[in-house]
């Protein structure tokens, strides 16, 4: 397949084709291909046709519409609107703890990385030292969580290339971990562990380590058996090339960018990791970019949690009543959100709030214009998109 | 292909004795947490406590009861008004997603871990709600999801059955509206998300399995 593709790209066809459309709009959230695009082209060419996809399809894990222009099996141009299960969710007025509620459930799946950042930020913003031990156990939560959302857009590709052993497999190991995490945290998403100044409930970490240990083990196993998968890769192969600094996290490393907002954050000063890159862009990269992290996500526990140990919660901090302005950031495993708050007598008074996936939503709309239809789903997952965190939170 | 069979041989069978036998294991706080000490009830951020209990379809799991407050580790806490026979060989699923946070789909996607292995049970996904006998929906109502909502719950057959999974489809919990407020709930799944077992469980209590 990838042979015909680089055929047809390179025939001039392809050229022609993007030539005769330079007059298209880029469209992004919000605008309907349909409307935009009726007059121009559809009347005038009836190779093209419009395929609406969304808001709720089996295929998909989350709600989200996309308007995909076609010619043949070719994409042309996808808008995509995230609006539709979009939830508005009100912080300003609610003290730290009322807001680290709805912080986390912002991105469930990805809640140790959002709630971390969160009390850190607040953490900083009335001059709250925190021990080295917590800081180290907010680390291994949030590594765990990367394994886990790496596991899981594994599954989603060996799914969707029919590698159903692997699949199976992926997903076996993913629930291995969360039962780990249960057992270790209380929750499998990690709810309600942060809380200013420490932790709320006791952490009993016996063994975690070398279940993180075995699960990495055994991932890498499967990966290379993947790897001998000629069918598997040409499925992922040059499948949404995204080039440069216009996405986020892992999509962008695999463009061979190597930026990881961990590198920077303090949290993770002492410890010892790699920057997994690649260099192709495409939805390829972005899995051995993903799966190079889980091993690394591995050490990185181990290397954390010598440092940590069974935890007590600690006793609850009176949340005061500080004004203060204070921003920050953290590699969630989609990529760096940042986030800026504004409290007043120990309430919110303003949030702003950059999530990664509108950076990756924006950056897979553009990158699978000349792919084939069959290539969107592995475009989409390869970039671990999560459309709950894309919301309005205010 | 030698290598996918000699690992499995090496895992052996993990695939959950439930429901003929007991859960081997459950996310703790997404069982509703039962009372253990104090004289007074502890702040709830979302009232789900009174008198000395915690109601589970208000929970958001958040833990913040504890320690006059522990999780029950009780899977069985899905509550269904309907039991129909004519799904008991086989049910379909559709689930649809009105505005959640993706840990209650992830829950619901976990039935195909080979943990679970719902198709043992004769329950599947279907890509579709036409060919769906249960619509499973997650997260909070929002507008847009109305709409979408509505049309998947018509293009059902019947015998259909409608489950509200998680907190937020079931009460709203902290961050809009339930489901319940636009369409009818047969049965109510608590939890925040609620633990795969739970989801199992009250799928099959809608069947009339039990
Ligand atoms: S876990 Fe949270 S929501 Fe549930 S009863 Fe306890 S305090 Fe209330």
């Amino acid at each position: 397949m990838k042979q015909s593709h680089m055929a047809f790209m390179e025939s001039g066809n392809f050229l022609y084709t993007l030539d005769r459309f330079k007059e298209v709009p880029v469209l992004y959230k919000g605008e309907n291909i349909k409307e935009a695009l009726q007059e121009k082209i559809v009347s005038t060419d009836s190779s093209l046709s419009i395929f609406p996809y969304g808001p709720s399809s089996g295929g998909m894990v989350e709600s989200v519409y996309f308007d995909i222009l076609t010619q043949g099996e070719r994409i042309q141009k996808v808008s995509f609107d995230a609006g539709f299960k979009n939830r508005s969710i009100k912080l300003s007025g609610l003290s730290m703890g009322d807001a680290l509620l709805r912080i986390e459930r912002m991105n469930g799946v990805h809640s140790a990385a959002y709630s971390s950042m969160f009390c850190h930020i607040w953490e900083k913003g009335i001059a709250m030292d925190i021990p080295d031990q917590i800081k180290y156990l907010r680390v291994a939560m949030m590594e765990a969580e990367r394994i886990s959302s790496h596991l899981f857009v594994a599954s989603r590709l060996t799914g969707g290339a029919s590698q159903n052993i692997a699949h199976m497999n992926i997903l076996l190991l993913r629930e291995e971990l969360l039962r780990a995490i249960a057992s270790a945290f209380g929750h499998r998403y990690f709810f309600g562990v942060n809380r200013l100044g420490g932790i709320s409930r006791p952490v009993n970490i016996n063994g975690f380590q070398k279940k993180i240990r075995q699960i990495s083990d055994e991932y890498r196993e499967i990966f290379h058996t993947l790897m001998d998968s000629r069918v598997f890769i040409d499925r992922l192969d040059r499948s949404a090339i995204i080039k440069g600094e216009n996405s986020s996290g892992p999509a962008m490393r695999a463009s061979g960018i190597k930026k990881d907002g961990r590198n920077l954050h303090r949290y993770y000063e002492g410890l010892e990791f790699k920057t997994i890159t690649s260099d192709g862009g495409d939805a390829l990269a972005r899995f051995m970019v993903r799966s190079g992290e889980i091993h690394e996500s591995a050490s990185i526990i181990e290397q954390a949690l010598l440092h940590s140990g069974d935890l007590k919660p600690d006793p609850e901090v009176n949340e005061g009543s500080d004004s203060f302005m204070a921003g920050g950031f953290m590699e969630t495993p989609s990529g760096d959100a940042s986030m800026i708050i504004k409290v007043r007598d120990g309430k919110l008074e303003s949030t702003g709030f950059m999530s990664p996936s509108i950076l990756n939503m924006e950056a897979f709309a553009g990158s699978v214009s000349g792919n084939t239809f069959a290539d969107f789903l592995f475009g989409y997952e390869s970039l671990g998109i999560w459309v709950c965190e894309m919301g309005d939170f205010q | 292909m030698k290598a996918w069979i000699l690992r499995s041989f090496r895992k052996g069978i993990i695939t959950s004795k439930f429901p003929g036998g007991r859960n081997e294991n459950a996310s703790p706080w997404s069982t509703p947490p039962v009372y253990r000490k104090g004289d007074q009830d502890p702040y709830c951020p979302v009232g789900a406590i009174s008198q000395g209990k915690a109601d589970a379809n208000r929970c958001i799991s958040c833990g913040l009861c504890y320690p006059n407050y522990e999780p029950s580790m009780d899977i069985h806490g899905s509550v269904s008004s309907v039991s129909v026979p004519a799904l008991k060989k086989s049910i379909r699923i559709y689930q649809i997603d009105v505005g959640s946070c993706g840990a209650c789909n992830l829950e619901i996607g976990a039935l195909a871990n080979p943990q679970y292995d719902m198709a043992r049970l004769g329950i599947s996904f279907t890509n579709t709600p036409r060919h769906a006998d249960a619509l499973l929906v997650s997260g909070v109502l929002t507008d847009n999801m109305r709409e979408p909502l509505m049309r998947a719950y018509e293009a059902m057959a019947e015998p259909r059955v409608v489950f509200a999974v998680g907190a937020c489809a079931i009460s709203g919990s902290l961050l809009g509206k339930a489901v319940s407020d636009t369409l009818r709930i047969d049965v109510t799944v608590p939890g925040c998300p609620p633990d795969p077992f739970t989801i199992m469980d009250a799928v099959q209590k809608a069947r009339g399995v039990k």
